[in-house]
């Protein structure tokens, strides 16, 4: 009976005890939980109404950003993104404090880092997601700047700038993260002067007529363009 | 609408001159060169077909660093007798000022626009200072249907290159004519006569920090105009030669503010324009003659590379809004060579019709879209040049009503498709 008691009930009664301890804290963590459900819920509708009214659709729409969230998959208006943005941290607060709640030292040691952590991954998402839209936006104007200049690697020009913008972000998202910064600065910079001096000696070498040609027009304006005379106007 | 107050020393001289009659606006912008010629052209003008008449002249410069606001107060015409107008002095002020606001046409008239309230003028003209062909005609044509016809709004009327105006042939005038139902021939010509009443209602519209304060004006005052139901008609004022424009002003910028433009008002007079079917001709003033016009020179085989380089990068662009059977039309074009290329209406009003709808469904933003239409209109440019290279102007002018017959042909599919 004394073994079956030390083997069985012993641990049983300490395990009921433990849960009795743990199912307050488990229950408050709950409630907390669903309060953050409940206050992101009303947080992202009252953003989202905010946003509109303060016209932030319309700005977004005059800055051509509608159309690169519409490139980049995103259907919801930036008014709506943000809110669910908003709303979501929220509930992701409250489920931190949720489950710090619950008392369990490793898990609370884990969240500890890992939230110290998260506002960095934040700005590094924040930082690309920028990048990506300011890439899509530049090089599709570079592109159209470029055709009506009548430059023939209109194409390479437009995907140039979207490669360096969006290289750019990575390098700042990366070392935002503290993954390798010091590498990633000067892979990159590696890369980059590379490409400006492969450029530099192309146009000077390869292109040494057309890079005369080009000054000899901007510095002394002596070659004649047999530009049209049509008044568009 | 928030006024801007004028500069003190034009609050001063309109005190000193009360009230007038008639106004003229020349708005400029270093045109040392040309403005003493225009400035005595509207003197003469003004002291041969309105001797009666208080009249001022205002040089309204967006900053010139080249002396035209000296140019305008030194010039005046020495000898009226030697133009065959009697030694007769009319009451006659001049005043030359810096307008404020955004830089650009648009508010240099929205000085002109204010002084001409102030002084409560009956009937105004503005024209352009870089202009050579101007004669003191041009102030009776531009006025006189307005002072003493009982008309709003006189645009003008040219004889120009069949090469020349390429934007106003191809898209604004057959366009305004099929929304707005009149044959306004010159609708941003530059040069127009309005009446005191339609200077305060441009004043009382605020638009002065879009594209209507640049290029965009023109456009805008001779839709205002049909729209707002004002009376309207043209005045033939012979050849228009001009000094060439600022070469700073690039065509896709010139095309997107113009054309931008455009498509704005058919979003503010859409109940305007919506009901009308048809064309109605308006009162033409003026003794229409033939005139000889200085050739124009123009690069083909630059303009169809133009071309064929706009549809290979930009086709994804356009895919997102123009139907497929354009988008083939236009890789099938861009392969031709030489005098084989058309671009023929159908395709060419489809497409300008698909412009409009995609800024009115904001499909891309504004500015992208518009200047993605530049090598489509040097198509379109490069195709009307082959075709008419050996046609009299004429012929130019039936071609023309052909393109204005297909934009009112479509229209039922561009209100379909905007409701």
């Amino acid at each position: 009976m004394e073994f079956l008691q030390r083997l069985f009930i012993d641990p049983f009664n300490r395990f009921l005890d433990n849960l009795l301890l743990f199912l307050p804290n488990f229950l408050t963590a709950l409630v907390i939980f669903l309060v953050g459900l409940l206050i992101g819920a009303l947080l992202k509708s009252f953003f989202a109404r905010l946003f509109r009214v303060v016209g932030l659709d319309g700005l977004c729409e005059r800055a051509g950003m509608d159309q690169m969230l519409c490139k980049s998959g995103i259907r919801d208006p930036l008014s709506l993104l943000l809110a669910k943005i908003i709303g979501g941290v929220t509930v992701a607060v409250f489920a931190v404090i949720a489950v710090q709640t619950i008392s369990v030292p490793a898990v609370e040691r884990l969240l500890e880092r890992f939230f110290l952590y998260l506002p960095n991954v934040f700005v590094a998402l924040i930082i690309l997601i920028v990048g990506y839209l300011l890439s899509n936006f530049l090089s599709r104007a570079a592109l159209i700047a470029s055709v009506n200049a009548g430059v023939r690697l209109s194409g390479l020009v437009g995907r140039f700038v979207r490669y360096v913008i969006l290289i750019m972000s990575v390098t700042m998202a990366l070392e935002h993260l503290g993954i390798g910064s010091e590498t990633v600065i000067i892979a990159f910079t590696i890369i980059f002067s590379g490409v400006v001096l492969a450029f530099a000696l192309a146009f000077g070498l390869g292109g040494r007529d057309a890079a005369r040609d080009y000054l000899d027009r901007k510095l002394k304006g002596s070659v004649k363009d047999d530009a049209d005379e049509i008044t568009h106007l | 609408m928030e006024e801007i107050a004028l500069r003190k020393e034009v609050q001063d001289w309109l005190e000193l001159v009360g009230t007038a009659d008639i106004l003229v606006g020349i708005p400029s912008f270093n045109n040392a060169r040309t403005i003493g010629h225009v400035v005595r052209a509207v003197q003469a003008g003004l002291a041969k077909y309105f001797p009666d008449c208080k009249a001022v002249l205002v040089n309204s410069d967006g900053g010139s660093a080249d002396g035209t606001r000296d140019v305008v107060e030194n010039a005046a015409i020495d000898d009226f007798y030697q133009i065959l107008i009697p030694q007769r002095v009319p009451s006659f002020f001049k005043t030359a000022t810096l307008y404020r606001g955004v830089p650009g046409k648009g508010s240099a008239f929205r000085t002109i626009f204010e002084i001409a309230e102030a002084l409560q003028v009956k009937a105004c003209a503005v024209v352009d200072s870089d202009l050579r062909s101007i004669t003191p005609e041009w102030i009776e044509l531009l006025l006189k249907p307005v002072y003493e016809g009982g008309f709003d709004y006189v645009a003008p009327q040219y004889k120009r290159h069949k090469y020349d105006g390429t934007i106003t042939n191809s898209i604004i005038y057959p366009l305004t004519r099929a929304l707005y139902g009149r044959s306004v021939r010159q609708p941003i010509g530059g040069d127009f006569g309005f009446s005191g009443r339609l200077a305060s209602h441009y004043l009382s519209k605020d638009v002065w920090e879009s594209d209507v304060a640049r290029f965009g004006i023109d456009i805008w005052m001779t839709t205002t105009a049909l729209a707002g139901n004002f009376r309207v008609c043209q005045a033939f004022l012979g050849a228009k030669i001009h000094d060439a424009k600022d070469p700073g002003a690039d065509l896709s910028a010139m095309l997107y503010q113009v054309v931008s433009a455009t498509f704005d008002l058919m979003e503010t007079y859409y109940e305007s324009w919506s009901n009308i079917t048809g064309t109605t001709q308006i009162p033409t003033f003026g003794f229409e003659y033939a005139v000889g016009l200085e050739p124009v020179a123009v690069n083909l085989e630059r303009m169809m590379e133009r071309f064929s380089l706009g549809v290979h990068e930009l086709l994804d662009i356009w895919r997102t809004f123009l139907p497929q059977e354009t988008i083939d039309f236009l890789c099938e074009a861009s392969q031709r060579k030489g005098d084989d290329f058309r671009f023929p209406d159908e395709v060419w009003v489809e497409t300008i019709y698909h412009f409009a709808l995609a800024q009115h469904n904001r499909t891309l933003g504004k500015e992208h879209l518009l200047k993605s239409l530049t090598p489509l209109y040097i198509g379109k440019v490069a195709s009307f040049v082959m075709e008419m290279r050996d046609s009299s102007s004429e012929e130019v002018e039936e071609r023309l009503d052909r393109l204005c017959r297909e934009f009112e042909k479509q229209k039922p599919l561009l209100l379909e498709k905007w409701a």
